[in-house]
């Protein structure tokens, strides 16, 4: 009795902190369920709101009063322009829509600690409030109380609307139907501007009221979406009291939980979600409907482009109708000469990378010779995303939990002596992928964006694992302070930039090869056939939860990999280096590439080690601006990647529609490969005959059949990022 | 009523309808029938706004409305009743019955469809109006989708395959409700593979073979002879 007792303000501390999640969540829930917005600058709302509060906020009713009204208004707005942002993409599917997010609460965050400072911000409440009463014997803060009845009144006016009114109504039915909504006479676009924005609205009340609980500061956004994601997830999409029981859970596990267990409520959180979400992956999160992916391809700024300059008469080329005819001849094998050179494009875009970084330290200075290694440490990172999103068609934000896994094997290899660099990296991988064969089948049954919750919470778990578990992993401090490695037996160890680019560039291009030959090969046909037409995959008798697991693995080795050289480049790792903003950076990273370019991922990172650091450091302290700006740079522009921008090359495609031997690696090779989905474009009547994938001949269809739904074909495949749908 | 002419349009850059004219006059019951893969529903999706044709123009009282979204399009006043029914799940009948409630502006065509006056011919969903859109057996969804399109007050309805997977009984009271709604002065577009349903209740019959009109029939002849209609079918075959 005495210990509930005890527990009896945490536990009601537990009701607010959930009370304020859950009209933060419930916003977030709606616009994903509506919307179809995954909407990772939803914490940003918030920060918004709590921003606004505190700076309004002195002690009076009425400063209470025009926070709540201002920064009801900035969020809502911010809402709005967010819905206007995300509306273009509508058809590009809900990672592309995410990432844009993604960039939007950057550059939010990055203005809002320009805009008020980067230190936490004092919340005056009313001076009536700030007092304290008697409840059950315990002082309490009476502002507190206050919030819970005036969230209350904002949870229940909210459910009022959504469930008793035409409003509400309007919002459902656009969420289970959108045409049928328009064939109503409604318009569906409308009803999402609205959604986002009350949504905003919701999340910045809830950040005014609720800046004395979770107070302003630069990590309001992502502690507050972290939360809510989590709410969303186990609350499922369907019900609002669901949502509002996992919001006093996880607002109770916060306060209750820390205060009873402190070592053991970080995981209980997102091992909740986790669990959650694997016994109910195939039905539980179920896919937005959303607007329709299967109609026509969306605009692509970089195909317009690139058709105009077909247009101009460029000299020494050939009509497109020579130049397949080459093509096909040098594919069939007809002759030496086109043998050699169907070799050749195969092996290019590793030659091409070869080269360039053999070329990079002559130009680069030893500062931005060390991003090179660091860019080359995601680099390989982001491949693996490559492999997982790309390839396997499963969109992930827990890569980073390998790329830990490998990182801190190789920094404990290098505490106890083992310095010799090709060990490191084996031995790192081979961690990293045993760690995935423990964590692939949580992750490979779900499909789309559960896909990508189950990750986010992979992630974080390894992170938190790491940083509880102080005696091995050094906690949150890091691990520093271990002998460098060395290239080889024998070596020196590594101090010098250079030598350790050298190292970095050696592993990168080995462990690429290494890949690139796995991808090509039947098997990667396999994966890519099982991604691209999964159903008629099994149905045809192959195992594809076995395929995707063994491609998991092999991901999980390739970040292990990478983790590794980010120890031998930086000799030191800390949970910073493997946290959600990483994840985030190597999946924008794939995306930029082209998300199925492997070389294309590499290029992609050090795009972004670049802008966050190096253009970052001749405008000190807007790094998050930068990034944000080229994340939204990247989706509105290369929707296709940087692999689409050369996709109008001759494709290595053979003239009888087996598998050229064609690069994935447009980036630097020649163009979509072979068996990867094609980027379709109105010019693709120009370009030769989309390849067959690896697939009976029997389940044929035509891609017209006008009639029910159009199957996806890996014919008339695809958007470029083609993401798994929700069944199993 | 509705009067679309060189209508063309497909998915993905492929073309389904190729150069389509047809004409379906207020009170009358227009038929399009044809093989699965005829371009049937992309003829109804493109008139209803879900698609955008890539050629032709579609024209609703004498008003082009070609190219415009779909809500634009219902405003216009059209009424959809897709293929599979399409009811929102998560809503009550109640619920549908308000949402789709529309009084048309301009005084529309005949009599405005009230809730009073939908739940009048279709009573069996004022029994049901507690339930949601799944929880209704496929005669009732049938029911409520009509009753969603009616409500906006249209002057022509689109009927897409709205006899698919019901009991002969029911088949025959939705196509006497067609004519009725006809009869009202209503402009119906109705698309089915079934030749028997078409010659049943259409003024009109359309057989459509890859994307083309390739018979026009006039519905008293069929009735009297459907042989005509069989053979055009059976042509259209392969």
């Amino acid at each position: 009795m005495g210990a509930l007792d005890a527990q009896l303000v945490p536990a009601v501390d537990g009701v607010a902190y959930g009370l304020l999640l859950f009209v933060v969540a419930a916003g977030l829930s709606l616009a994903f369920g509506t919307a179809g917005v995954l909407n990772l600058a939803h914490g940003t709302l918030y920060a918004v709101g709590a921003y606004t509060g505190a700076e309004l906020s002195d002690g009076t009713w009425g400063g209470l009063a025009l926070g709540l009204v201002a920064g009801t208004a900035a969020a809502c707005a911010a809402g709005a322009v967010l819905s206007a942002a995300t509306a273009p993409l509508a058809r590009r599917g809900h990672l592309d829509q995410a990432l844009l997010t993604f960039g939007l609460a950057l550059i939010g965050g990055n203005l809002l600690v320009e805009g008020f400072g980067a230190d936490e911000m004092p919340v005056r409440v009313p001076d009536a409030l700030d007092t304290s009463v008697d409840l059950l014997g315990h002082r309490y803060p009476a502002y507190r109380l206050g919030f819970i009845v005036m969230a209350l009144v904002l949870a229940a006016a909210g459910t009022w609307v959504l469930t008793r009114t035409r409003a509400g109504a309007a919002v459902r039915a656009a969420a289970d139907d959108p045409e049928m909504l328009a064939t109503t006479g409604l318009s569906p676009r409308v009803v999402h501007t609205g959604v986002l924005a009350a949504a905003g609205a919701l999340a910045g009340a809830a950040g005014v009221l609720g800046a004395p609980i979770i107070g302003p500061g630069p990590s309001t956004g992502d502690t507050v979406l972290m939360l809510s994601l989590v709410v969303v997830v186990l609350g499922g999409l369907r019900s609002l009291w669901a949502t509002l029981v996992a919001a006093i859970g996880v607002g109770e596990v916060q306060t209750l939980g820390v205060s009873v267990a402190p070592d053991w409520a970080p995981y209980l959180l997102f091992a909740a979600m986790a669990a959650v979400l694997i016994l109910r992956s195939g039905r539980g999160l179920a896919e937005p409907h959303g607007p329709d992916h299967d109609a026509d391809p969306p605009p692509d700024p970089a195909e317009r482009l690139r058709r105009r300059l077909a247009q101009v008469p460029w000299p020494g080329r050939g009509a497109p109708a020579a130049r397949r005819a080459k093509a096909a001849a040098a594919a069939a094998g007809g002759t030496g000469a086109g043998r050699t050179a169907a070799a050749l494009r195969a092996v290019a875009p590793l030659l091409a990378l070869v080269v360039v970084l053999a070329v990079l330290p002559m130009m680069l200075d030893a500062y931005a010779l060390s991003l090179a290694g660091y860019a080359l440490a995601l680099g390989l990172l982001a491949v693996s995303v490559t492999v997982v999103t790309g390839y396997a068609g499963l969109p992930t934000l827990g890569q980073t939990a390998p790329f830990a896994v490998g990182a801190y094997t190789t920094a404990k290899l290098a505490e106890n002596d083992w310095t010799v660099g090709p060990v490191q990296v084996v031995v790192s991988a081979a961690v990293a992928a045993a760690f995935c064969v423990v964590t692939g089948p949580a992750v490979i049954r779900a499909r789309g964006t559960t896909v990508l919750m189950i990750t986010v919470a992979v992630g974080e778990l390894t992170a938190i694992a790491i940083g509880q578990w102080k005696s091995v992993t050094g906690g949150t401090d890091g691990l520093a302070g271990f002998p460098s490695t060395q290239a080889f037996w024998g070596g020196e160890p590594l101090f010098e930039e250079l030598a350790i680019y050298q190292y970095a560039a050696v592993v990168v291009v080995c462990v690429v090869a290494v890949a690139l030959v796995l991808l090509r090969s039947p098997a990667g046909k396999l994966l890519t056939g099982s991604r691209a037409a999964e159903e008629r995959m099994r149905a045809s008798g192959h195992p594809v939860t076995r395929y995707l697991l063994v491609a998991y693995v092999g991901a999980g080795a390739l970040a292990g990999a990478g983790g590794s050289l980010l120890i031998a480049v930086q000799s030191y790792v800390s949970p910073a280096d493997v946290g959600f903003e990483i994840a985030a950076l190597a999946l924008l990273a794939a995306v930029i590439g082209g998300i199925t370019s492997v070389i294309g991922a590499l290029v992609g990172a050090g795009l972004i080690v670049y802008t966050r650091d190096w253009l970052a450091g001749s405008w000190p302290g807007h790094g998050p601006l930068l990034l944000g700006v080229l994340f939204v740079a990247a989706v509105y522009l290369l929707p296709r990647g940087l692999a689409g921008l050369v996709s109008g090359a001759p494709r290595a495609v053979v003239a009888d529609g087996k598998d050229g031997a064609g690069g994935a690696d447009g980036a630097v090779g020649g163009g979509a490969s072979a068996g990867l989905p094609a980027p379709r474009g109105p010019g693709d009547a120009e370009t030769p005959e989309p390849p067959e994938s690896p697939e009976p001949p029997e389940s044929e269809h035509s891609p017209e059949s006008p009639d029910g739904p159009a199957v996806p074909g890996p014919a008339d495949a695809d958007p470029p990022v083609r993401i798994r749908k929700g069944t199993t | 009523m509705l009067r679309i002419s060189g209508l063309s349009a497909g998915y993905h850059g492929g073309t389904v309808l190729h150069d389509l004219d047809l004409d379906v006059p207020e009170g009358s019951v227009h038929a399009v029938v044809g093989h699965n893969g005829a371009g049937k529903t992309t003829l109804v999706h493109t008139v209803a706004g879900l698609l955008r044709p890539s050629a032709g123009t579609v024209g609703i009282a004498g008003r082009d409305v070609t190219g415009r979204p779909a809500h634009r399009i219902a405003r216009a006043g059209v009424g959809l009743v897709p293929q599979g029914r399409r009811v929102f799940a998560r809503l009550t009948v109640a619920e549908h019955i308000r949402l789709a409630h529309r009084p048309p502006r301009d005084g529309g065509g005949g009599r405005p469809w009230t809730p009073e006056r939908v739940l009048d011919l279709l009573p069996r969903l004022g029994e049901r109006s507690g339930h949601r859109g799944t929880d209704l057996s496929g005669g009732e969804q049938q029911m409520l989708a009509l009753a969603r399109a009616l409500l906006g007050s249209p002057r022509v309805l689109l009927l897409d395959e709205p006899t698919e997977g019901l009991a002969p009984v029911l088949v025959g009271q939705i196509l006497d409700l067609v004519r009725t709604l006809a009869g009202e002065g209503l402009a119906v577009l109705l698309v089915s593979p079934s030749p028997a349903s078409a010659a049943q209740c259409a003024d009109t019959v359309t057989v459509l073979t890859s994307g083309r009109v390739t018979a026009r029939l006039s519905g008293p002849a069929v009735r009297k002879d459907p042989g005509e209609l069989h053979e055009a079918l059976a042509l259209t075959a392969h």
